[in-house]
């Protein structure tokens, strides 16, 4: 149980504030409803946020979002800018191991009717087609120098290798593609690492999910995406699998040893760090943006395997089933946007640790046909209660740095949900709300019960209530790929 | 023998408590625990031979080093360790040597219980007790 200072802003904001620990450069800010609040000061995470405040160059507020939980360093959910020009940091820790891991959400034209009778089809051409599991090897093979263009290009570069079509760039964070990536600051290791691993799903909480739109909070923006009540879609949340955990492993291993020589003092050593401007962080952000973009071209892969999958179901080419591509977010990720800090324009380097970039309207990166709506962004929660597609507001670019929640937020450990579960119980649970799953493992599908995580209804809710980001529609599970 | 190691909880990954009477059993048990989450006890032919060298700033960064490496060997070069021979010279207390025998064990092909990412520094303890030493680390899983 976690008994440190904190203060009521909002009924969705709390504060702790500064003088809570010495040392600490800002307050911290979490986004909780009170009940919420009460399950959070459970474990540590609290104190993480605290410590996070300690960053150089830390600005504002040391954040975190409802689906805040304890992770090691950062807080699973926490969100962090710091400012170059005042000495700021760039930590591997606040991005995490799995660089970019993130979201993409498909739509159809399938309606419930078209898939009700097919379920069991559908997820096991899933599981046969789309390599998962902990160890799962990729259908693609990589030499050095394609691993080189892979990194460059992110899902360009499996664009141009067949594996979807140019308009799906269009509706990716980066458009699939992060700029700045340098493969030159990756280690052999992690290009042996990841040649194994491209175009796999992963294991632990990576899941395809076939869905149903359950219902919809914005008739507008949902018409302007083409969505509609009953609408089959598909979700894939996966990252930059060992490729992403090298680079991170490598540059944890670097910047502990920055600690002592820029004088940082820290109170959590997996929040190593070093100045932007330093030669480290330099050569991680290049090794981190090659990892994220190893993630786009990942995710891109595993869409495509996806629509395979449909078309060798319904007999139909995956553009007459309308598989076309609503967006992708990374949501462990360290990004340089700008923002207006006390009436300056100001380059900042946002960690978003289990969090998602979240643009109002107008917002100048956004693709055009979503600008006058706001960034989609998408919210999975557990295999058996549903997940959520949000947008951007402009209050989350003034208040949170463009940043809202990632998901529904771990309320379990894995032993203990695994202690408190029993596989047979929860797959006849799980089936009586008509929800298949295929696993490798029982001990995945355990760990990843609905009981371990928060209520992903309450977590959008309170985003939404803090004015962070507006609900367009909740999805439901049909059926579920685990790793 | 007493206990080489337990489990302990963390919400999102997982915690190890590791037992020893010598820094060097330390550092093996702490490889035990790793792969029993990894692989579980595997009967393998230790056929293959590796040599592993580190060096740190302090004894904890030594021992996240330490398995961050066999983590990264194994998933890269499909090593499963079986024993570990770990010299840590007193007047060289940061470095580290050691010899492995194990064999090849494909994660692509074999079955792994737990992706383990990486060992992490949040929370990590190392002490002296009465009996040896004892240490916690976290993984992330």
């Amino acid at each position: 149980m976690w008994e440190g200072l904190i203060e009521k802003i909002t009924d969705y904001k709390w504060r702790i504030p500064k003088s809570y620990k010495p040392g600490m450069r800002v307050e911290g800010v979490i986004y909780a409803s009170e009940k919420m609040l009460s399950q959070i000061k459970k474990d540590n995470a609290p104190e993480q946020v605290a410590n996070v405040a300690f960053l150089p160059g830390i600005v504002k507020y040391s954040l975190a979002m409802p689906d805040i939980h304890w992770g090691y360093g950062f807080c699973i959910g926490g969100v962090a800018a710091t400012d170059p020009e005042e000495g700021g940091v760039i930590s591997p820790g606040g991005v995490g191991f799995d660089i970019n891991c993130g979201v993409r959400l498909l739509k159809t034209n399938l309606e419930l009717g078209d898939v009700k009778d097919k379920i069991s089809k559908i997820v096991d051409v899933l599981y046969q087609n789309v390599p998962s599991g902990v160890g799962s090897r990729g259908q693609i093979r990589v030499s050095n120098q394609e691993e080189r263009r892979l990194l460059l290009e992110g899902a360009r570069w499996a664009v141009k290798k067949g594996f979807g079509i140019g308009e799906d760039l269009e509706v990716c964070e980066e458009r699939g593609s992060i700029e700045g990536a340098d493969p030159d600051s990756v280690s052999e290791r992690a290009y042996e690492r990841g040649k194994q691993q491209a175009g796999t799903l992963g294991s632990g909480n990576h899941f395809l999910e076939v869905q149903v739109v359950d219902d919809i909070y914005d008739r507008e923006v949902a018409e302007k995406l083409g969505l509609f009540i009953g609408q089959i879609t598909v979700m894939i949340h996966s990252g930059s699998r060992g490729f992403g955990y090298q680079v991170c492993d490598d540059y944890v291993r670097v910047m502990i040893k920055c600690l002592d020589k820029y004088n940082i003092r820290v109170p959590d050593r997996q929040l190593a760090c070093a100045p932007i401007n330093s030669p480290e962080a330099k050569n991680y952000i290049g090794a981190m943006k090659s990892a994220a973009n190893y993630a786009w071209a990942n995710r891109q892969v595993l869409m495509h395997l996806v629509r395979e999958s449909f078309e060798k179901v319904f007999s139909k080419s995956w553009q007459s089933l309308g598989m076309y591509l609503i967006y992708d977010v990374a949501h462990n990720i360290a990004k340089f946007e700008k923002y207006i800090i006390d009436g300056q324009e100001k380059v900042l380097c946002v960690h978003r640790k289990g969090a998602t970039r979240a643009f109002g309207p107008g917002h100048k990166e956004l693709p055009e046909k979503y600008k006058d709506m706001g960034q989609p962004v998408i919210i999975p929660g557990d295999m058996g209660r549903a997940s959520y597609l949000l947008v951007g507001t402009k209050k989350a670019e003034e208040e949170s740095f463009s940043s809202t929640c990632h998901g529904a937020g771990r309320l379990k450990s894995r032993h203990e949900a695994i202690r408190t579960g029993d596989f047979n119980t929860l797959i006849k649970e799980l089936s009586s709300k008509g929800i298949e799953v295929r696993a490798t493992g029982k001990k995945t599908v355990l760990e990843e019960a609905p009981s371990a995580y928060k209520n992903v209804d309450e977590v959008a809710e309170v985003v939404c209530k803090a004015g962070l980001s507006k609900k367009v529609c909740r999805m439901k599970p049909l059926c579920v790929v685990k790793g | 023998m007493g206990k080489e190691f337990e489990f302990f909880e963390h919400t999102a990954d997982i915690g190890v408590r590791i037992y020893a009477q010598s820094i060097e059993e330390l550092f093996e048990n702490s490889a035990r625990a790793l792969f029993s989450l990894i692989t579980g006890n595997r009967d393998i032919l230790p056929n293959l031979e590796k040599e592993i060298i580190l060096e740190a700033q302090n004894i904890e960064e030594l021992l996240v080093n330490w398995l961050n490496e066999l983590i990264s060997v194994f998933f890269t070069y499909k090593f499963l360790p079986k024993s570990y021979n770990i010299r840590i010279k007193e007047k060289d207390p940061y470095k580290l040597e050691a010899l492995l025998k194990g064999s090849e064990y494909d994660p692509y092909i074999n079955e792994v219980k737990t992706e383990v990412k990486a060992a992490t520094y949040h929370n990590l303890k190392i002490e002296k007790t009465p009996g040896g030493y004892k240490a916690e680390v976290i993984f992330d899983v």
